[in-house]
């Protein structure tokens, strides 16, 4: 048997309507504060999604663009690196033409840089990898250049690292001793600038 | 008597507090979100200078003129700081929104650029020309900057020769006379006086109280090189000292490296020693007012040269 009286003592503030338990308000106007509360947070939380997919669409724009600028940068590098006096042949060889890269140059600004790694760091801007590779004449093996096996040998590592790679055409010369004479050596190379991609 | 009321429900007070917060984060968002793309534009603006730089390396050939547009208004600070070395070539943008200067943002520095001119260069135009620098082997490519806001003209005293590399130039902002200025054209000239005067026989540029010295070696068939003459005449005291001790720490290493050279290929073993006094002397060097001292240097290194053709 149910004891309404007690059962009222104990929860004053629940009712029932029309066979639904609800709670009873003391003022018609909570229940219009609280609709107003939910509806401004709703409000709230919907400009705050609508933000952060703005953001993001514009940030996911941004790496794009920065990976664009990095590939921009390494391709015009690789295409005028060999102009830069580090590189060129400036007028040590019979023909002073562009792209054309002095390798015996190159050879000591390996050994610069690798006495020296901090004075070259970020030299050329955001490039993770400078190489060059000897493609005619063609040998069997890539062999890397180091000290001792200058000047028979392919590829030559200035800035090892990853990323993605752009190659331009060079001529790579160099002075030959041989029969106690001095001549110009030149070869087809190709020169690759790295960069690092935004993830 | 009834006093005046304002008869707020607590509905009221809670939707104003809340609306007003909302409205306030909202505004704080929208003003962060432009201040954002408008930093991204002047890094992005400053990168794609940079990468134009990389464009501008000369091969064995020419002076070149490109111009450069910019869609609004826009500031370009160039910093210079020769720390660490190679020191360093910074560039940011700092663009007109709203009738107000946006801060200079996003740094962009390079370590093997070197780009002379003022220490802030306005408009919506700008115009950079490239000249090699041979110190007595090429240094390095020298970046002039003007925006094409400032009109400059040489005077009647300008040897032939930088009056046809100017016309040569076909930059609109610098004429190679002065027939046609005006009131803003800044006129360079070499004899007489005015904004900007280069005395060519003490080798220096005087800019108010300022003077930048230069040297112009000699390039072989009675040409000389006027690189850093431009230079001075284009750029502001600080920078131009600035640029030039990272010019010639590069000048340093690549004489180290030419050093190099001789030890791998054995040949220009008479250069070595010449080239360890240019180094010692570099090392020793103040300001603009020590270059006329290299002079010398710079000459026998040059005439040795011409045998062995070590660059």
């Amino acid at each position: 048997m149910l004891n309404y009286g007690k059962m009222k003592n104990q929860n004053k503030n629940q009712k029932f309507c029309n066979g639904i338990f609800k709670f009873p308000l003391v003022k018609q106007g909570q229940m219009k504060i609280q609709q107003m509360a939910f509806m401004m947070v709703a409000i709230f939380i919907f400009f705050a999604l609508v933000g952060m997919l703005i953001i993001t669409t514009k940030f996911s724009g941004l790496k794009e663009q920065a990976n664009l600028l990095h590939e921009e940068n390494a391709m015009r590098l690789a295409s005028k690196i060999a102009n830069s006096p580090e590189f060129s042949c400036g007028n040590s060889f019979e023909t002073s033409e562009a792209s054309c890269v002095d390798f015996d140059k190159v050879m000591a600004l390996k050994e610069q840089i690798k006495n020296n790694p901090n004075i070259y760091k970020d030299f050329w801007g955001d490039v993770s990898k400078i190489e060059i590779i000897k493609i005619y004449p063609s040998e069997e093996n890539i062999t890397k250049c180091t000290n001792k096996n200058y000047p028979n040998c392919s590829k030559l590592t200035l800035i090892s690292g990853q990323g993605m790679s752009k190659g331009n055409f060079i001529t790579l010369c160099r002075k030959e001793f041989k029969n106690a004479q001095t001549y110009d050596k030149c070869e087809l190379a190709q020169i690759f600038v790295n960069y690092e991609v935004v993830e | 008597m009834k006093k005046a009321q304002l008869n707020l429900s607590f509905g009221w007070i809670f939707a104003i507090i809340v609306g007003a917060v909302i409205l306030l984060l909202t505004i704080y968002g929208v003003t962060k979100f432009i201040n954002t793309s408008g930093q991204e534009q002047d890094i992005a603006g400053a990168k794609k200078l940079g990468i134009l730089f990389n464009s501008l390396e000369t091969g064995p050939e020419s002076v070149t003129s490109t111009p450069f547009k910019i869609s609004s208004e826009t500031k370009i600070y160039n910093t210079c700081n020769n720390f660490g070395g190679f020191g360093k070539q910074k560039i940011s943008f700092s663009t007109l929104t709203f009738k107000k200067w946006s801060s200079p943002s996003g740094e962009v520095s390079f370590k093997n650029r070197y780009l002379f001119s003022n220490r802030s260069v306005q408009g919506k135009k700008f115009y950079f020309f490239v000249k090699p620098f041979e110190f007595p082997f090429k240094v390095a490519d020298l970046v002039y900057l003007t925006s094409a806001e400032d009109k400059y003209c040489f005077d009647d005293g300008v040897p032939d020769e930088v009056k046809e590399e100017i016309s040569d130039l076909n930059q609109e902002n610098i004429a190679p006379n002065c027939s046609e200025a005006n009131e803003q054209t800044i006129e360079i000239c070499f004899s007489g006086t005015c904004e900007i005067e280069v005395n060519l026989y003490k080798n220096y540029v005087k800019k108010g109280d300022d003077t930048l010295y230069f040297v112009t070696p000699e390039k072989g068939f009675g040409e000389k090189d006027y690189s850093l003459m431009y230079a001075a005449i284009f750029s502001d005291k600080k920078t131009y000292e600035c640029q030039l001790k990272r010019l010639l720490f590069r000048t340093k290493e690549l004489a180290l490296l030419y050093k190099g050279k001789i030890k791998i290929s054995r040949e220009g073993l008479n250069l070595e020693d010449d080239l360890t006094s240019l180094i010692t002397q570099i090392e020793h060097y103040n300001d603009s007012s020590d270059l006329k001292g290299f002079t010398n240097q710079v000459e026998t290194l040059k005439q040795k040269n011409e045998n062995v053709k070590l660059w």
